[in-house]
């Protein structure tokens, strides 16, 4: 009896140092911007206990931030849109038999390696008005016109999309691809016999069959949306005159160029929100199997 | 016949979409390459994007190595991943290898409870940990760094190696315990061998990870001398804003060890990726 007990502490001890190390950098620094949220606070001066006057300062009187919540889900609504029907339509092709299948699928992943900050400066020398790739290439087929991608207000958010699409697509190819590689090839066999097509059996069989892989692509798509700064921040930081402004770069910009610490952890605070509402669903999807 | 000339059809189709898609895909590197090589005169003299210059300017790259302080940056990313990349995996083992084989209470919940650091936005964490680094005398550190690294790695490591690890089947452990094993030396010996494939595809991805990381990055280091391939790329931005050749040199160096590691790793990422997420 006696030994059991001491088997069992003897068991945490292999789970303490991820423990200690995963609440001293996660946990308590959330529950910490939560509690400053609460507060008037320029990072050094002191605090001063405003309520949750913060958020509904935000919700009510403040357009930036709206424009950022709005940002974030024309991003949402783009990569869901966009992303995944290129993903999907590569991964498709690429789980094809050919030859040279193994080099396509590297190539088309490889940005994915490359760093969001990188990418951003490339893409911030393709957009350039003047002399970029884009509108040399048009004046190169006779086309003359030059646009200015990234400081259009109007254009600037799908600029900066195309740049994150370039690098983010090669992701949900591959849960794409793992997903067709899940698919039985005798139920498709057998959905020729039944006299399906191509088409029809692609939608009537390959897709449902993929559902869980659907799940977690659309969940990761969700997240890294609601997620993504990097690339936002090397090539416009929220501007023109905040027309690309994402709730990360507006938390950013609030915290650590304005000195507004209680509203800046108010909108990490509202991120968190937001990413539950997404992620307990998909929690519960993955931990199912359990 | 009809659908023989009907496969080669599609097959040629095939081949053209994806030579097409992969011209498209080549451009910013495309870009990036021919923009290196020019020197600052030559974009005075109205040099085309798509000519080459008469001399190419390899001054630009040996100016970001050194003046652009990319050498340093880059000993810097890799000190930070040489620590994060092992010692986290090792961490992430070690309770992965609790939740599966090791006799505690509420796995399922624990599980869940390290998932959820995974979606959560890295900036709900970023406030607190500038102030506590500020106190402890963290920032501009690299301990400081990879610590928070780690912190924001378990999660994913943990789903990935609890996967594999659910995968052994039980009766190992048994014989291993027969033979006179004793916790440690089977984690050490019997599991940590048997999940190799997995640490080695883990390895990589997060060496990428790590060394591409630039938010935490940016609030931690702000001395010249610490900083991150990232964060000094920045930096770089900022101090040479306009002459678009020696930036794009400096780019093209600070990607150069992340393709040769995708390069010779490339099975870890289409192969090992697909398989941890079937796991």
């Amino acid at each position: 009896m006696k030994k059991r007990v001491k088997t069992n502490i003897g068991s945490y001890i292999f789970l303490m140092p991820a423990l200690i190390i995963y609440l001293s950098v996660i946990v308590f620094p959330v529950f910490y911007s939560l509690y400053i949220s609460l507060f008037k606070w320029n990072g050094i001066g002191d605090m001063e206990f405003v309520g949750l006057n913060n958020y509904i300062n935000l919700f009510v009187s403040d357009p930036i931030f709206i424009t950022a919540l709005k940002n974030n889900i024309i991003w949402i609504v783009l990569t869901l849109v966009v992303t995944m029907t290129i993903a999907l339509a590569l991964a498709v092709m690429l789980n094809k038999q050919f030859k040279g299948r193994t080099f396509f699928r590297g190539f088309f992943y490889f940005p994915c390696v490359i760093a969001p900050i990188a990418v951003s400066i490339i893409w911030r020398w393709i957009y350039n008005p003047s002399v970029g790739f884009i509108n040399e290439f048009a004046s190169l087929l006779g086309l003359d016109f030059s646009q200015s991608w990234l400081s259009d207000p109007k254009v600037s958010i799908y600029a900066v999309f195309v740049a994150a699409l370039w690098q983010a697509v090669g992701q949900p190819m591959i849960l794409f691809l793992a997903g067709l590689q899940g698919v039985s090839t005798e139920v498709l066999e057998a959905a020729v016999i039944d006299g399906a097509n191509g088409r029809k059996k692609f939608f009537k069989i390959t897709i449902p069959l993929m559902k869980e892989t659907f799940v977690i692509v659309i969940a990761t798509l969700i997240v890294a949306a609601m997620k993504v700064f990097d690339v936002v921040q090397g090539l416009t930081g929220g501007g023109p005159n905040n027309a690309t402004q994402m709730l990360s770069t507006y938390m950013y910009s609030q915290t650590f160029t304005y000195n507004n610490v209680g509203i800046g952890t108010a909108i990490s605070c509202i991120m968190v929100i937001i990413m539950m509402l997404v992620i307990v669903p998909y929690v519960s999807f993955t931990a199912k199997d359990d | 016949m009809q659908g023989k000339q009907k496969k080669i059809f599609n097959k040629t189709a095939l081949y053209v979409i994806l030579a097409l898609l992969a011209l498209v895909w080549i451009v910013p590197v495309f870009t990036l390459v021919v923009t290196a090589l020019k020197s600052k005169q030559d974009f005075y003299s109205g040099i085309g994007l798509f000519q080459l210059p008469e001399n190419i300017a390899w001054g630009n790259f040996i100016n970001a190595f050194t003046k652009g302080r990319l050498f340093t940056y880059m000993k810097n990313d890799l000190i930070v991943s040489g620590f994060k990349v092992p010692l986290g995996i090792l961490v992430e083992a070690l309770a992965a290898y609790a939740l599966t084989r090791l006799n505690i209470k509420h796995k399922t919940g624990i599980f869940i409870f390290f998932l959820i650091g995974m979606m959560l936005p890295m900036q709900a964490a970023l406030v607190p940990i500038n102030i506590i680094y500020s106190k402890l005398n963290l920032l501009n550190t690299y301990f400081g760094l990879f610590y928070v690294y780690i912190g924001f790695g378990i999660s994913f490591g943990i789903l990935i190696l609890r996967g594999f690890m659910k995968g052994i089947p039980k009766d190992i452990d048994e014989a291993a315990y027969l033979d006179g094993c004793n916790k440690w030396q089977m984690f050490l010996h019997v599991i940590l061998p048997i999940v190799k494939p997995a640490i080695a595809t883990l390895f990589i991805t997060d060496f990428l990870s790590t060394w591409n990381e630039y938010l935490l990055a940016s609030v931690i280091i702000n001395d010249n001398a610490m900083k991150t391939v990232p964060v000094g790329l920045m930096t770089f931005v900022g101090e040479h804003g306009t002459d678009y050749g020696y930036l794009c040199a400096g780019v093209l160096i600070a990607i150069i060890p992340v393709m040769i590691v995708y390069l010779f790793f490339q099975r870890y990422f289409v192969e090992g990726m697909a398989g941890a997420v079937k796991s």
